[in-house]
């Protein structure tokens, strides 16, 4: 009485095991794998070959994806289109933004008024989780979170972005070849 | 021919300093040599290349790419860094023999490399009357560097991957020596060269005779080679990296090419037996054409072209199937291929034997001469074929009825064997207190 009823092999059964189809089948599959990545002339995500030249080809992310924030910046006049409202700060869940005003002296119809401008803007992105909640809260769609996703750095400290990184941008090294 | 000019005109330089005897018998061989192990270590050193780009195929990944074009530098960049790398050696290993256990490895693979033809005339370094013996012989001292090393490094993972080694190695050494005794039944030399004569003068290759001995071949020598499905010296889920575990560096190095330059060698044995070695079917117009360096540079791709088939095959197999159980291997090598090594000798001798016994036969005509092998006609060719590749299903089921009791073979009685060690009923599985 086996523990285990092992129900007797067919006459098929037995010619398919003895002439090797499970093994021939194993061997085909490998075969077609490799044409398959000789014949695949883009080499890269098309049919035979699924591996990305990453740092030479970038990869396209996906469309609603969340990156590296940036603080857009009037195209005509360069000038910010922050208000420093800190409507973005007390949106932020994780209260990595810090907005700092700095107070402007113009004239506002021959009268000395004071104005609310942007002095310095930090996103500590290494506690953001690119929820982009600021994004949606910015009333001048100046902060964006951006397609950009190489965000590594060598310190702590270097993912403290200031305004400056936040209007221009991280540098990021092209490779060619 | 402009490229294989400079042959004779060499000759004739050299003449001006030497006498004739030892321009062939010392300075041709030395150039010989050096072309040969200059070649071959490229070959080997590509050969990981071509390894690594075909497993890469065959996971539909990329493989090397940044190295020069297509990555086909990086055996070179690969060969630099390990160049470069601490040479390490264990506190406790056996110095000597660490030191000199690679060594043995790469020089019993590369001495084969004399024997084997891999053209006609000029391109045999030595052609030597016990040909195939001395390839045997000489491939089987590369067991030795293995246990050596396992021994010598004091690691218990090392110990394991060289005892394994040389239990897989003494039982397939017999089937590989055994199998091949069917196609030098045919050749009647045991000269590589005349082999391939053999074959050439018969205008067929040894494989469609002896399809039995070429696939045991093949199998014995992917296990004399360590390679998967047989790498069970150096299977790295359980030994870590078997022998070579505490080799680092150059070293290393040293056991990876000796493993490459082995495979390269059983390919090339294989091609020279069964596969009629630098023999094309249209190879000797151009020697009747009176081009005779052509010839040989052609007959010289033609074996590359062969060998190379047969290393394809090594990969193949490697990212095919998985790795064989230890008991699983000796099954094979002791149940399976030693068996069918002898039924393939007895049926060579039967195939043989019903040749010669027609030849002459109301009119049958089957042997044309004996001169280099056995020059067969057509007729007799075609009961050759029939009865190798009738040997092939006569083997298979005659050990498929003899082992089918076989643990590895019968799954029924595994499980018998499962039923007997069960614990009786009524008693429980753990003992309390132990």
């Amino acid at each position: 009485m086996p523990l285990v009823k092992t129900p007797k092999p067919t006459f098929a059964q037995k010619l398919k095991r003895f002439f090797m189809i499970d093994f021939i089948k194993g061997l085909t599959l490998t075969l077609k794998y490799n044409l398959g990545a000789l014949t695949d002339k883009d080499a890269v995500a098309g049919k035979g070959i699924y591996t990305e030249q990453y740092p030479k080809v970038r990869p396209d992310v996906a469309p609603r994806f969340h990156g590296a924030p940036r603080l857009n910046m009037d195209p005509e006049t360069h000038d910010t289109l922050c208000i420093a409202c800190n409507l973005c700060a007390i949106a932020c869940p994780e209260d990595c933004i810090d907005v700092i005003p700095m107070d402007v002296e113009i004239i506002v119809a021959g009268k000395p008024r004071k104005k609310k401008v942007l002095d310095e803007f930090i996103f500590d992105t290494s506690r953001c989780m690119f929820c982009a909640l600021c994004q949606e809260a910015c009333p001048t769609s100046c902060l964006e979170l951006t397609q950009d996703f190489e965000l590594a750095t060598y310190s702590r400290a270097g993912f403290v972005w200031n305004r400056e990184m936040l209007e221009q941008g991280r540098e990021t090294v092209k490779y060619t070849s | 021919m402009l490229l294989l000019g400079p042959i004779n005109v060499l000759n004739d330089l050299l003449l001006k300093a030497f006498s004739q005897e030892t321009i062939t018998f010392f300075i041709w061989p030395l150039i010989q040599i050096g072309l040969v192990v200059t070649l071959v270590a490229l070959w080997v050193a590509y050969a990981t290349y071509l390894e690594r780009k075909i497993s890469a195929f065959m996971q539909a990944r990329l493989g090397p790419m940044r190295v020069g074009p297509w990555g086909l530098l990086q055996p070179i960049a690969d060969g630099l860094k390990l160049l470069t790398k601490e040479d390490f050696i264990p506190d406790k290993a056996d110095r000597w023999i660490f030191f000199f256990a690679p060594y043995i490895a790469v020089a019993s693979a590369f001495i084969v490399f004399s024997v084997i033809p891999f053209g006609p005339d000029w391109a045999v370094i030595a052609d030597v009357n016990i040909g195939l013996l001395l390839v045997l012989a000489v491939s089987s001292v590369g067991v030795l560097a293995l246990i050596l090393a396992g021994w010598s490094s004091n690691s218990k993972y090392a110990l394991l991957g060289g005892l394994r080694s040389s239990a897989q190695m003494v039982s397939y050494e017999v089937a590989m020596g055994l199998s091949l005794i069917g196609a030098l039944m045919f050749a009647r030399t045991l000269s590589l060269s005349g082999i391939v004569a053999a074959q050439a003068s018969d205008s067929i290759w040894f494989l469609v005779y002896q399809p039995t001995g070429f696939f045991l071949f093949l199998i014995s020598g992917i296990a004399e080679n360590n390679r998967a499905p047989f790498d069970l010296p150096e299977a790295e889920s359980e030994l870590v990296a078997g022998f070579h575990t505490e080799y680092s560096g150059m070293r290393w190095s040293l056991f990876f090419m000796a493993e490459y330059a082995a495979m390269v060698v059983v390919s090339a044995v294989a091609t020279t037996v069964y596969l009629g070695g630098w023999y094309f079917p249209f190879v000797y117009r151009l020697e009747a054409a009176g081009q005779h360096n052509l010839f040989v540079f052609v007959s010289l791709l033609v074996f590359l072209v062969k060998t190379s088939i047969i290393l394809y095959v090594y990969f193949w197999l490697r990212w095919t199937l998985p790795r064989f159980r230890y008991d699983q291997l000796m099954d094979i090598g002791w149940k399976w291929l030693i068996p069918s090594a002898l039924i393939n000798i007895v049926l060579s001798g039967f195939a043989i034997f019903v040749v010669q016994a027609l030849d002459g036969w109301r009119g049958i005509n089957t042997i044309e001469s004996l001169e280099r092998g056995l020059n067969l006609t057509a007729t007799g060719k075609g009961i050759m074929i029939a009865i190798g590749v009738a040997g092939l299903f006569i083997t298979a089921g005659l050990l498929a009825r003899i082992n089918w009791r076989s643990r590895d073979f019968h799954l029924k009685t595994q499980r018998r064997n499962i039923r007997l060690v069960n614990v009786p009923k009524g008693k429980p599985a753990v003992q309390p207190g132990s």
